[in-house]
């Protein structure tokens, strides 16, 4: 948000707030309800639970009194987050006691997107999307309607009524955020990773914006490196908050990162910074990276990503220097090109070549109870594991995924299936996809806002318009519910009970997963328990052998009641001691605690990495001949256009919680950076109304001049500009970046580019 | 000897994430149209020809020669033997001469006692309760340091032997226990 608030913005704060508290009156949203029926029970005591205001999934602790939400914090156990909270997790009652949150389900009366509602039981609800579901099933197959989820968002109880059902068209939200480099660290390390920021000496940072795009851990990791005087370059075509504290900023070409990153590999190798024992000893493929780079220079790639040659070598002689304690930051969306796949690898080979990896201050695989067990021999402690209710063995399916994840010769088989390429839905409704012999005809969605979070609005829509039947189940009529024939009324995270969940960091960690700090409002009803009880409707209630949420997690933890405990009482646990295969001091402290590992360690006190790190894909070479690293020119935009990029905004999440009153009122509009060059040459003031268009869209904005972005290049902050008109604050406030933006699909990653061209003007 | 309190906004360690503003809203019940405190952020050219962010935290800076006393014709502004300034709302009688005294700005008329308002370092909720204030407790860069002046030991006092600080207006003789800690971007070093 940066200067947009400034005094000005604030200013105009209390004018706003007396529009804003119009309260709600469509039916089925808290507002409408009689005063006498809202009555909130719940918990004096802080009680832990996980944030759901945006997906970092931060621990934090709820207080409540006299029936009132009094305060969010962070979770004080919780030391790499120190007990904190951002804006967005601050302002989480908010959401409970919405006036405009949705509490009953509704159905649709009138035309899809023409807002007529009425207000409907469950069970009626349940009866029409059963009845409906049954309808495709039997004239176009259950295949044909796909289900999307966030992960820890009911992504467990909705992606098992799908294959209940019979659909294999399982979806997170990855592809539209993480999945690049989630498919990236797959390929490479056969296993996720993380980044030691709080010790590294030597940062590399393509937009990663983690003081806006807020991740507490990491804000916190990267400030204790930069007051520890660590370097950190930020490469970003807009001075980030991050841009702001690094102690070098290069305005990137916008869509450019990857021709930077192949010189800077170039350099490594021909300069021979790289580490070549352990490159030698953990690594495969790296005569073929070798050949791969050899033709991207810094000379010629200089031109590509407009920081020079000179620049490029210094920053990998430095970077190479500090190894181990380097990171190049593998980041998150960036400016997301076509080549969303290549760029993660690259970045993420930067650090392997240095041998920065299982080192303090470099990266490290994330060791989850299974991993870190491995290492543990007989008679030593493990750390447990978590189980699953038993389910009967779904239905076989015959037809292919929409992604064809699974196939061998799929463009996108490294993807997971619990994942799969949701940008794809749009395409699967309107067209043909190859190797695909059907179209999609339902789309039920929990908890995740396509038609804000995907590019290309337009083409969202439109799909959606097609479908037969789209169910969707939010706390408020999104953009995505706008659109949809029934809504159903979910819990907020403040409301609901979820499953347990194992991570892994340096050593095995679990977290409660969500807990209730207050009864649910209204009719509103936890994931658990909506598929559950819409399975039973359908017949499918063998699939879910669990009475309740508790029943759930108590089948999760088995006899293990101590961790039952653990996990409520204080919202997290963890097991064993960290672990570092590359630091010797780790190992040693960990032999020391468990004996029975002093077998794995090798020669020189460390622990060989349990697969070869690969350089080179065979995998993707098979299936794109992508195995090596490339560099395709991609044209984002016509000469007499500008670069249109998007960032987050540390106040607003996404597409999500733009309607909450506190964070809209802190910002509710995405006014458009552009450079004090280009403002004059096109007669544009700060502040001026300008419009923003080119073929896919027009928008109407206000012009923010600043020096902080690109001459070339015009900035706006993502997830405003909303569409549903129930999401009253925020609806049509700011300009919407999806709509701007082209609706390809990336090979291989599945993700959406966030590079366009566009053409501005006074409006 | 009794506890002194004071503050510290770190202008490095500041992201204006509004994490503070939130808690304080919060924590405090601040209605929808006023604030005890924003963090402002403003776009700044150094004389290295670098540009950045400069953060300002506008709230009442707890001043130890108080203005906004000294013109209060009722004693409904005074401050605390802890140093810190509030008003008694049975007091006032609403002549607003101390929202036109203070120098700093931070004061606002609360929409429902009608009584002048501003922050109290949580005074009546946190601190009566024996922690820090809201605004402290979750900034997720550790930008507020908040603690006892008298207490030679405290964080506070250590932060400040550590750190070069200056505080807002000092010309006016108010003494603010607010303390600022400079952007090493804008030059100063400490
Ligand atoms: S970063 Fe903020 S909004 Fe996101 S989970 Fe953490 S506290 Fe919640
Ligand atoms: S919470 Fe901390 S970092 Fe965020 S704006 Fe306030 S003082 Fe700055
Ligand atoms: S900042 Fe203003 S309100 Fe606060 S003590 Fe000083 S004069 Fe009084
Ligand atoms: S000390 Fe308390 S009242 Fe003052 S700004 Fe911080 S949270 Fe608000």
């Amino acid at each position: 948000m940066t200067q947009m608030l400034s005094r000005r913005g604030f200013l105009k704060l209390s004018s706003t707030a007396a529009a804003v508290a119009s309260l709600s009156s469509i039916p089925g949203t808290l507002g409408a309800m009689e005063e006498s029926q809202k009555h909130y029970k719940g918990n004096a005591k802080f009680t832990p639970s996980i944030c759901e205001m945006c997906t970092s999934s931060c621990t934090i602790e709820a207080r409540v009194e006299d029936g009132k939400g009094v305060f969010i914090r962070g979770n004080p156990a919780d030391k790499g987050r120190g007990g904190k909270v951002c804006a967005r997790g601050g302002s989480g009652f908010n959401q409970l006691y919405d006036p405009q949150r949705l509490v009953h389900p509704i159905m649709r009366v009138g035309e899809r997107g023409e807002g007529k509602w009425k207000v409907v039981s469950w069970d009626e609800a349940y009866t029409f999307i059963a009845k409906k579901l049954d309808e495709i099933k039997q004239k176009h197959g259950a295949h044909t309607v796909a289900f999307t989820a966030r992960s820890g968002w009911n992504k467990t109880w909705f992606h098992n009524l799908a294959q209940a059902y019979g659909s294999p068209n399982l979806f997170g939200h990855e592809a539209t955020c993480p999945l690049a480099y989630d498919l990236a660290m797959d390929d490479i390390f056969e296993n996720g990773v993380s980044r030691d920021f709080a010790k590294a000496k030597y940062i590399i940072n393509p937009s990663h914006n983690v003081f806006e795009g807020i991740v507490i851990s990491y804000a916190r990791q990267y400030m204790e490196a930069l007051e520890h005087g660590a370097k950190v370059i930020s490469l970003d075509p807009r001075l980030s908050t991050m841009a702001a504290k690094a102690s070098e900023w290069h305005p990137i070409r916008p869509g450019h990162d990857l021709p930077f990153v192949l010189a800077f590999i170039h350099t490594l190798i021909n300069e021979n910074l790289y580490n070549k024992k352990f490159v030698e000893k953990y690594c495969e493929g790296f005569d073929e990276l070798k050949a791969s780079v050899a033709e991207y220079t810094p000379e010629k790639m200089a031109l590509e990503c407009d920081i020079s040659a000179d620049t490029i070598k210094r920053m990998a002689r430095e970077f190479a220097k500090a190894a181990p304690k380097a990171i190049f930051d593998f980041c998150h969306r960036v400016t997301l090109t076509p080549q969303e796949l290549e760029l993660r690898r690259a970045i993420m080979m930067c650090n392997v070549l240095v041998g920065a990896v299982e080192q303090e201050g470099g990266y490290y695989l994330n060791k989850g109870a299974g991993f870190y067990n491995k290492f543990l021999g007989e008679g030593d402690a493990k750390a447990p594991v978590l189980k699953k209710p038993k389910i009967p063995a779904y239905p076989k399916v015959e037809f292919p995924r929409i992604d064809r994840i699974g196939e061998k010769d799929s463009e996108f088989f490294l993807a997971k299936k619990g994942n799969g390429i949701v940008t794809l839905i749009p395409k699967a409704t309107l067209e043909d996809l190859p190797g695909v012999p059907y179209r999609l005809h339902g789309w039920f969605i929990a908890r995740n806002n396509p038609v804000m979070t995907q590019t290309n609005t337009e083409t969202v829509i439109k799909a959606i318009k097609a479908m037969d039947l789209v169910v969707v189940m939010d706390i408020q009529v999104s953009d995505t519910a706008w659109y949809a024939d029934i809504v159903l009324p979910d819990t907020t995270y403040l409301e609901r009970d979820e499953e347990f969940n194992a991570g892994g960091g340096k050593n095995p960690s679990y977290d409660v997963g969500r807990q209730k700090v207050v009864e649910p409002i209204g009719e509103s009803r936890p994931g658990w328990r909506v598929a559950k009880e819409l399975a039973e409707k359908m017949g499918l209630s063998a699939y879910f052998p669990y009475k309740d949420i508790e029943d759930y997690r108590l089948q999760q933890v088995g006899d293990n009641i101590d961790l039952l405990a653990k996990l409520k009482a204080t919202g997290m646990a963890s097991f064993g001691v960290p672990l570092l295969l590359q630091d010797k001091k780790s190992v040693a402290e960990f032999v020391k605690k468990y004996p029975s590992a002093a077998s794995k360690v090798n020669e020189e006190g460390t622990i060989d990495f349990p697969h070869k790190i690969k350089l080179f894909s065979p995998e993707l070479e098979t299936v794109s001949k992508k195995g090596a690293l490339s560099y395709e020119p991609y044209k984002y935009k016509e000469a007499d256009e500008l670069y249109f990029i998007n960032g987050k905004s540390a106040v607003r999440t996404n597409g999500h919680n733009g309607n909450n009153l506190w964070l809209n009122n802190l910002c509710d509009d995405a006014a458009v950076w552009i450079h004090p060059k280009t403002a004059e040459r096109l007669g544009i003031k700060n502040g001026d109304k300008i419009e923003v268009s080119n073929k896919y869209a027009t928008q109407k904005g206000k012009a923010l001049v600043t020096k902080g972005v690109r001459e070339d290049t015009v900035f706006a902050y993502f997830g405003f500009g909303h569409i549903s008109k129930e999401l009253k604050r925020a609806y049509g406030k700011g300009v919407n970046s999806n709509t701007l933006y082209s609706p390809l699909v990336s090979p291989n990653s599945g993700m959406n580019l966030h590079v366009v061209g566009v053409k501005v003007k006074k409006a | 000897m009794a506890k002194k309190y004071g503050m510290i906004h770190d202008n490095n360690l500041c992201i204006g994430c509004q994490a503070c503003s939130i808690a304080c809203r919060s924590e405090n019940e601040i209605p929808e149209s006023v604030y005890r405190l924003q963090v402002w952020v403003k776009e700044e050219e150094y004389p290295n020809g670098t540009i950045g962010y400069e953060y300002h935290r506008q709230s009442c800076v707890q001043c130890e020669n108080t203005p906004c006393v000294g013109v209060c014709p009722t004693k409904a502004s005074h401050i605390t033997e802890e140093g810190i300034v509030l008003v008694d709302v049975d007091l006032c009688v609403g002549c607003l001469y101390c929202v036109a005294a203070c120098p700093y700005q931070a004061r606002y008329v609360h929409p429902v006692t009608k009584a002048p308002d501003k922050c109290t370092f949580c005074h009546d909720t946190r601190l009566a309760r024996g922690e820090e204030p809201a605004c402290v407790t979750v900034c997720p860069t550790d930008a507020l340091i908040f603690g006892d002046l008298n207490d030679p030991k405290s964080k506070i006092n250590q932060a400040l032997s550590s750190r070069v600080t200056y505080r807002e207006k000092e010309k006016l003789g108010t003494n603010p226990k607010m303390f600022i800690v400079p952007n090493h971007k804008g030059g100063i070093n400490s």
